[in-house]
């Protein structure tokens, strides 16, 4: 034990930089894959404690659409004997104006609920207000009641006055007290329900109706009883269902990043092993003193395994600490959102889950442990008396190693190409990621093997008498790829994982640039304030705009939510003006699509988006139901269309269709053509004088739309930017730390090539052109298999997680750059790492003892 | 008017903190305008029902009861309130009227008094609160208090874990009008004032439930119909008010009113009707409250003044009655969720030494000035 | 052929070594030269390599100037006139004897694939030509080490004690091949060596102490 001590305190103070730079990469391992699951056990709990506190201790919920369902079902509710108490609610996502977004990630909405105070205090007594002046204002028509929160977040103070945005109108109400029982961060106001009916324009509509059962009464046969004549698209569900719910919203989206944070930790796994390989190669004289001394084997490969794990758990550790230092920066300035859009205006305090936290700090311990298996295994294996004998470092990790063997890697490889035909686990891509693992263990697996057989060959074709120090360099990389297949698999596998990275966020961008293009025809647009679903535009204001003069034509669009299956994120309803014989020139469709004539009589035709084939099984042609207005209407899937912008479903029908089936005549987009002769500047100019309404809608031409919807993509990829950044980084780390631990070897080499009469210079150009073909061959190598694994990306994993397709493209100039980039940063940290056996004077490189 | 107090305690089912409904601000709001109080004759049965235009409204039984088990006090209140909400609001769960209902049982030797209450708007679709303007039928959440228009019986149900009451109320007297002719004056200004008449003497007979019990009972109960829409002025801190059958037959209301400076009343009023039906009315001057004694709840540290001498009229042809409590703790603390604390009670009334009539003695604003 | 004009001598931190020393030696002269540890042998090659400078003094090697020389030169004229014979054979083991061989000419671009053969078959090694060096042994190493260090019939050998590494049997072959090859070749050599017996076979034997370099007499083998 107290060997192990001296052994590994005397090569963490010789080269100390090494150990911490495999320390470093797990720590933003863990770091990263910790930060992420905080963030999202933070935001997911928060919003499902919302949800709670605003069902409070209801056995039941009725909940509907977005847009409410009709007020009538509560007289309904209130006859059933086993109903002891209904709280009918309205809930609002408010547009408040005036507000600040304090963070890019947050919203100016306000989720508003109306609720009866009297039929509420029953079921969420944390609902009800605390008036601070006058008691009556709980009924106050004019009256809001703000959450701690809230008031801080606006700033506003009992009395003062919150303006929101109902419609194109602006709502003035009066804050009159407080919500105590709010939980702290939540944002959150209430009202009187009447009042939030009349005040927030959902006059006759309800959105959610909570039930406290009779005593005795029976969850299941209410369900069931309720569900009998409950209007379709309206279903009872119990409260915790919310809870699935929240976590389903963001599930596909969180688990991708903890993927990407499982490669970050796989990559640090890779730099324990190369430090390790590396530090066994250099301290075989000590391991063989060790074992002739009477060492067995068995606690060589402890010790080596044991210093991996304390490199693991230190890097763990720090990780783990910086995560949680990221997380809660995160959640300060950005909210729980991730980047995703899954839960803006949630402002969750940062909950340190044990489990997490121990959970990475195990996981990235582990993996330095695994890391160092291979070069115990090996060192485990060299026969002492051999290892002992100065220049018999070539006997690791050398034509005899374990690691030469090509038939690992190739069986990696045909399992990982059979996983990739598998379909989803519980609609994640578990299969997928399994196959990428696969590939690139193999791929690296294949890596010393096929580097010695290339660089072979190459050699073969250098001409000596030409290129005597080409001749040299390739002579040399052909014959010890061990120790140079340790340097290449690190090149390999960050430039796999960055090329992969690469092209698939390449080929996402670009699919989404061009479907951009294709969705935004018209040459203006505009739309109600995002966030919230309290703005629209309403009839009046409609034909205001619809006979404006500067307008030739206008198309108009009604985005809703709603219920398909309780259990899962709301289906978004698209309501939109169509040409119903040719819908393909709005809707980017992807296929075959029925024609108006295949239509069945009886049914409206939809278009709907990839996710709903995937998650509803509404696929082409088939008849399906959509809750409309309350009664179920009978549809035919005439196509299906790619919707980036909406992971959870997206139904599209014609607006006269929708507005025939529901009392909804509210619009929130248009797309407008003006007269010929007039720009759209012009145009918006023109709307906004004539109709004065619409200076609360926000109008974009298609070109500032699309820049800013590619900003906001690249926004929620930084952290695979970052995540490209970490691979090359740590390739670059796998070939400072070969050349580096090869350098001391390599001394007394370059010792006598330097009493032969090999200038400096042409020392380094020797060690350059081998760096060159490493880094070369790692880039070509990596290349291929980023290539391979991009295509498992995109056509496997971004599919069964977000039900959307998109085109491979592969970022050429990028990836050109890079390239050079990374040749030169790998001759340059060869160069680096070997200056001091190159500059240190063959003198003393050529004596025995050293 | 002493029910006014109604709106406070019964804020909500659970626990509103509803403080105070009637003095609701316009603000931002268009306030709905409330009729006041003209005097006019009153006209049964159309006066039997609610009257939505006016601010508050209720129909307020009190009584004893005999039961195998001792005599017992209890009340059934039905409140009605028409609040500040803009009246244009045309939402069905728009709160332009409350109705509230309170349920109190007391009962020496079975604990402390227990009641129960409900809340709710009306005309959300929730058919089980109503009132009606025909006649007398309200309903709250289930409790329901109505008349049979060819009988004139009043039927009382109360349905609660806590208390529950299946009461019958006959009347065998006719209507007392209260004041003039039913317009009762409550202050100095002639817009203090309400429509109110009482219906004493009425013959009680049904079942009470509590802890899974149900037990027949009979008695004598009074009702009191009343709506108004401004009655107390600023100066006013509280109120004492006796409702009481006369075990001769006739019935006895008095209250005064109490200002800000302790003793100062602000305005008095009692009815007395004999035995023969003959009815004595007793203005401003000829009303007057003493204490004989105190009881300080343990809990709230209040006084309250639940043994008093009422004296009606003046010199020697005054009347003294001396007012005697079931049992002492009828306090109700309703701090918690009104924030109002106030002494409701069974009492006795005493004439020469003898008991001579029993009925409910209210005593409000000892705990703190009512704000109304 | 080699000459070496009044050196001094004081490694940093060191003692010094050479006060005033100087040595001239003939074309074609083998001389051994002999010592204590830490008398400087290593150090006088190292200088005449140009691998080290004198801090006063001439080094000269083939009327040539090596001391005070910039590296680069220095490394020319090295691979040019220069042989070496190190102690550890320093035999590249990734390379086959024969492309050992061929690394001086290489870097000379004077490739020469007959003439590394006729070396290799001159040391007795001309049937392993495309042998590696993990299959040698010691002395077969340092066959190759002196085929590598005449194969570009440099001026000057320079040999470390190159028997050091060897048995005595051994010793006696190589260093009566590295005798032949010398003069077979022509070339100037020294020896350094502390075996009195390895440096019998030179022409002229000097001993190096710290008063400088003396012709010593060898008690005669038997």
């Amino acid at each position: 034990m107290k060997l192990g001590f001296w052994l590994a305190g005397g090569e963490m103070r010789t080269h100390p930089w090494r150990a911490l730079s495999a320390l470093a990469a797990i720590a933003i391992g863990v770091a990263l894959g910790l930060a992420v699951q905080l963030i999202n056990t933070s935001a997911v709990t928060e919003f499902a404690q919302a949800v709670r506190a605003a069902s409070g201790q209801a056995d039941l919920e009725i909940r509907g659409p977005r847009g409410g369902f009709d007020e009538s079902v509560f007289a309904r509710v209130v006859t059933d004997p086993d109903i002891a108490v209904a709280s009918p609610v309205v809930e609002v996502d408010a547009l408040v104006l005036g507000a600040t977004a304090t963070a890019p990630g947050q919203t100016r909405t306000l989720k508003v609920l109306g609720i009866d105070p009297f039929r509420a205090g029953q079921v969420a007594p944390a609902l009800i207000g605390a008036p601070a002046a006058d008691g009556a204002d709980l009924l106050a028509d004019d009256a809001i009641f703000l959450s701690p929160a809230a008031q801080s977040w606006l700033d506003l103070a009992p009395g003062a006055t919150l303006t929101l945005q109902v419609g194109l109108e602006r709502v003035a109400l009066r804050v009159a007290g407080s919500l105590p029982g709010a939980r702290p961060r939540q944002r959150l106001a209430t009202m009187d329900i009447g009042a939030a009916q009349w005040r927030l324009a959902r006059l006759g509509s309800l959105s959610r109706i909570e039930l406290r059962l009779a005593a005795g009464a029976s969850r299941e046969a209410v369900t069931q009883r309720l569900g009998a004549w409950l209007p379709a698209g309206v279903f009872v569900s119990p409260p915790e269902a919310g809870d699935i719910r929240a976590a389903n919203l963001s599930r596909a989206y969180r688990v991708n990043l903890n993927v990407l944070a499982l490669v970050a930790l796989f990559t640090g796994a890779f730099l324990v092993f190369s430090t390790q390989a590396l530090s066994v190669v250099r301290r075989r004289g000590e391991f063989a003193l060790l074992r002739t001394l009477g060492w067995p084997a068995r606690a060589l490969v402890r010790q080596i395994l044991a210093e991996g794990a304390a490199i693991g758990f230190i890097g763990s550790a720090v990780g783990a600490g910086l995560g949680i230092a990221a997380a809660q920066a995160a959640v300060t300035l950005f909210g729980g959102d991730l980047g995703g859009g899954y839960f803006a205006g949630v402002a969750p305090a940062l909950l340190l889950d044990p489990t997490a936290i121990f959970g990475f700090v195990a996981l990235g311990t582990l993996a330095a442990a695994a890391g160092s298996l291979a070069p115990a295994l090996e060192v485990a294996r060299a026969a002492p008396a051999q290892a002992i004998r100065s220049g018999a470092e070539a006997a690791l990790f050398g034509s005899g190693s374990a690691l030469r063997r090509l038939w690992p890697g190739l069986a990696l490889i045909a399992l990982g190409g059979v996983l990739t035909r598998l379909p989803p686990l519980q609609g994640l891509p578990v299969a997928g990621y399994l196959a990428i693992a696969c590939w690139l263990v193999g791929g690296i697996a294949l890596v010393p093997g096929l580097a010695g057989h290339a660089f072979a060959i190459v050699a073969r074709r250098v001409s000596p008498r030409t290129h005597p120090l080409a001749f040299l360099s390739t002579q040399r990389l052909a014959a010890a790829p061990g120790q140079a297949g340790i340097a290449l698999a690190g090149v390999v596998a960050s430039f796999a994982l960055m090329v992969a990275m690469a092209i698939m966020v390449g080929s996402f961008r670009d699919s989404v640039d061009r479907w951009l293009g294709r969705v935004l025809a018209a040459p203006l647009y505009f739309r109600v304030p995002i966030g919230g679903n309290s703005a629209f535009v309403a009839p009046a204001e409609i034909a205001a705009i619809a006979a404006h003069p500067a307008l030739e034509r206008v198309e108009w669009m009604r985005i809703q939510q709603f219920d398909l299956d309780p259990a899962r994120p709301p289906v978004t309803l698209m309501a939109r003006t169509l040409d119903l014989d040719n819908p393909g020139e709005r809707i980017p469709l992807t296929g075959d699509a029925l024609a108006r004539a295949q239509i069945p009589a009886g049914t409206l035709p939809v278009w709907v988006s990839e996710a709903m084939v995937d998650l509803y099984g509404w696929s082409l042609g088939s008849r399906q139901t959509l809750p409309l207005g309350g009664r179920a209407v009978a549809v035919t899937v005439a196509g299906v269309w790619r919707d980036f912008a909406r992971q959870h479903g997206t139904v599209t029908l014609n607006l006269a269709d929708y507005q025939r089936l529901s009392s909804d005549r509210g619009i929130t987009d248009a797309a407008l053509w003006p007269r010929p002769a007039t720009t759209p500047a012009q145009l918006t100019e023109a709307l906004q004088r004539d109709v004065p309404a619409t200076r609360h809608l926000e109008f974009g031409e298609p070109g500032a739309i699309r820049e800013l919807s590619l900003r906001i993509f690249d926004r929620s990829f930084a952290v695979t930017y970052l995540l490209e950044l970490v691979a090359i980084a740590i390739g670059l780390a796998g070939i400072g730390a070969t050349f580096s631990a090869q350098a001391l070897a390599r001394a007394r080499e370059f010792g006598m090539l330097r009493h032969l009469g090999i200038t400096r210079a042409e020392l380094l150009r020797l060690l350059a052109l081998e760096a060159a073909g490493l880094t070369l061959f790692g880039i070509v190598a990596g290349g291929v298999l980023g290539l391979a694994i991009a295509l498992v990306l995109v056509r496997v994993v971004n599919p069964q997680s977000f039900h959307w397709n998109m085109d491979l493209a592969v970022p050429w100039g990028l990836l050109g750059v890079v390239t050079a980039l990374l040749v030169f940063a790998g001759i340059a940290t060869a160069l680096l790492a070997t200056r001091q056996a190159t500059g240190a004077g063959p003198l003393r490189a050529v004596r025995e003892d050293w | 008017m002493r029910r006014r107090r109604m709106l406070q305690l019964l804020g909500a089912a659970g626990c509103l903190p509803l403080a105070s409904l009637l003095p609701s601000r316009a603000a931002l709001a268009a306030a709905p305008s409330f009729p006041p109080v003209r005097p006019r004759a009153l006209a049964f049965p159309r006066d039997h029902g609610a009257h939505p235009d006016y601010r508050t409204e209720w129909w307020y039984a009190t009584g004893w009861l005999e039961t195998a088990e001792g005599p017992a006090g209890f009340q059934v209140t039905f409140f009605r309130s028409r609040t500040a909400h803009d009246p244009a609001n045309p939402s069905r769960f728009a709160p332009h009227q409350l109705l509230f209902a309170h349920a109190a049982l007391a009962w020496p030797g079975h604990g402390r008094l227990r009641h129960a209450q409900r809340a709710a708007r009306v005309g959300d679709g929730d058919e089980s609160t109503r009132f009606a303007l025909e006649d007398t039928a309200v309903a709250v959440q289930g409790w329901s208090f109505s008349r049979d228009a060819a009988t004139g019986r009043y039927a009382a149900t109360v349905a609660d874990q806590a208390l529950a009451l299946r009461l019958g109320l006959a009347p065998t007297q006719p209507l007392l009008l209260q004041g003039d002719r039913g317009f009762s004056r409550k202050g100095p200004r002639p817009e203090q004032a309400s429509h109110y008449y009482s219906q004493p003497q009425l013959a009680v007979s049904g079942t009470v439930g509590f802890e899974g019990k149900s037990l027949p009972v009979r008695g004598r109960a009074w009702l009191d119909h009343e709506w108004s829409t401004a009655v107390l002025d600023e100066e006013s801190v509280g109120w004492d008010w006796i409702g009481i059958n006369l075990d001769d037959g006739g019935a006895l209301m008095a209250f005064r009113i109490r200002g800000r400076d302790g003793a100062a009343v602000r305005w008095a009023s009692a009815r007395l009707r004999e035995r023969d039906g003959r009815e004595l009315s007793y203005g401003p001057d000829a009303v007057r409250f003493e204490t004989l004694g105190t009881w300080r709840s343990p809990r709230t540290g209040t006084s309250y003044p639940v043994r008093s001498r009422l004296t009606l009229g003046q010199g020697t042809a005054a009347l003294r009655f001396d007012i005697e409590p079931l049992i002492e703790d009828q306090e109700l603390d309703a701090r918690l969720s009104t924030g109002a604390v106030y002494w409701e009670g069974a009492v006795s009334l005493r004439h020469d030494g003898r008991t001579v009539g029993r009925g409910y003695l209210e005593l409000v604003g000892y705990h703190r000035p009512m704000k109304l | 052929m080699l000459e070496l004009d009044r050196i001094a001598k004081t490694p940093p931190g060191g003692h010094t070594l050479f006060a005033d020393l100087s040595l001239t030696l003939a074309g074609g002269e083998y001389v051994a030269i002999m010592g204590e540890s830490g008398v400087g042998k290593s150090t006088l090659l190292n200088l005449v390599a140009g691998l080290d400078h004198p801090d006063a003094g001439e080094i000269r090697v083939g009327g040539q100037r090596i001391s005070g020389l910039a590296d680069e030169a220095a490394a020319r004229l090295r691979r040019e006139k220069l042989g070496f014979i190190f102690q550890a054979f320093h035999i590249l083991p990734h390379l086959t004897l024969e492309q050992n061989v061929r690394v001086p000419l290489l870097l000379l671009r004077r490739d020469d694939p007959a003439r590394a053969a006729a070396m290799l078959e001159a040391v007795g090694l001309g049937s392993r030509l495309h042998a590696y060096p993990r299959e040698l042994s010691g002395g077969e190493m340092q066959r190759v080490a002196i085929a590598r260090a005449l194969v570009h019939r440099p001026a000057l050998l320079l040999a470390d004690e190159p028997t050091g590494n060897l048995d005595p049997e051994t010793s006696d072959s190589v260093l009566a091949l590295l005798r032949e090859e010398i003069k077979q070749n022509g070339a100037t050599a020294i020896l350094v060596t502390h075996s009195a017996h390895a440096a019998a076979g030179a022409d002229r034997v000097l001993e190096l102490t710290r008063d400088g370099l003396a012709p010593r007499t060898l008690p005669r083998v038997a």
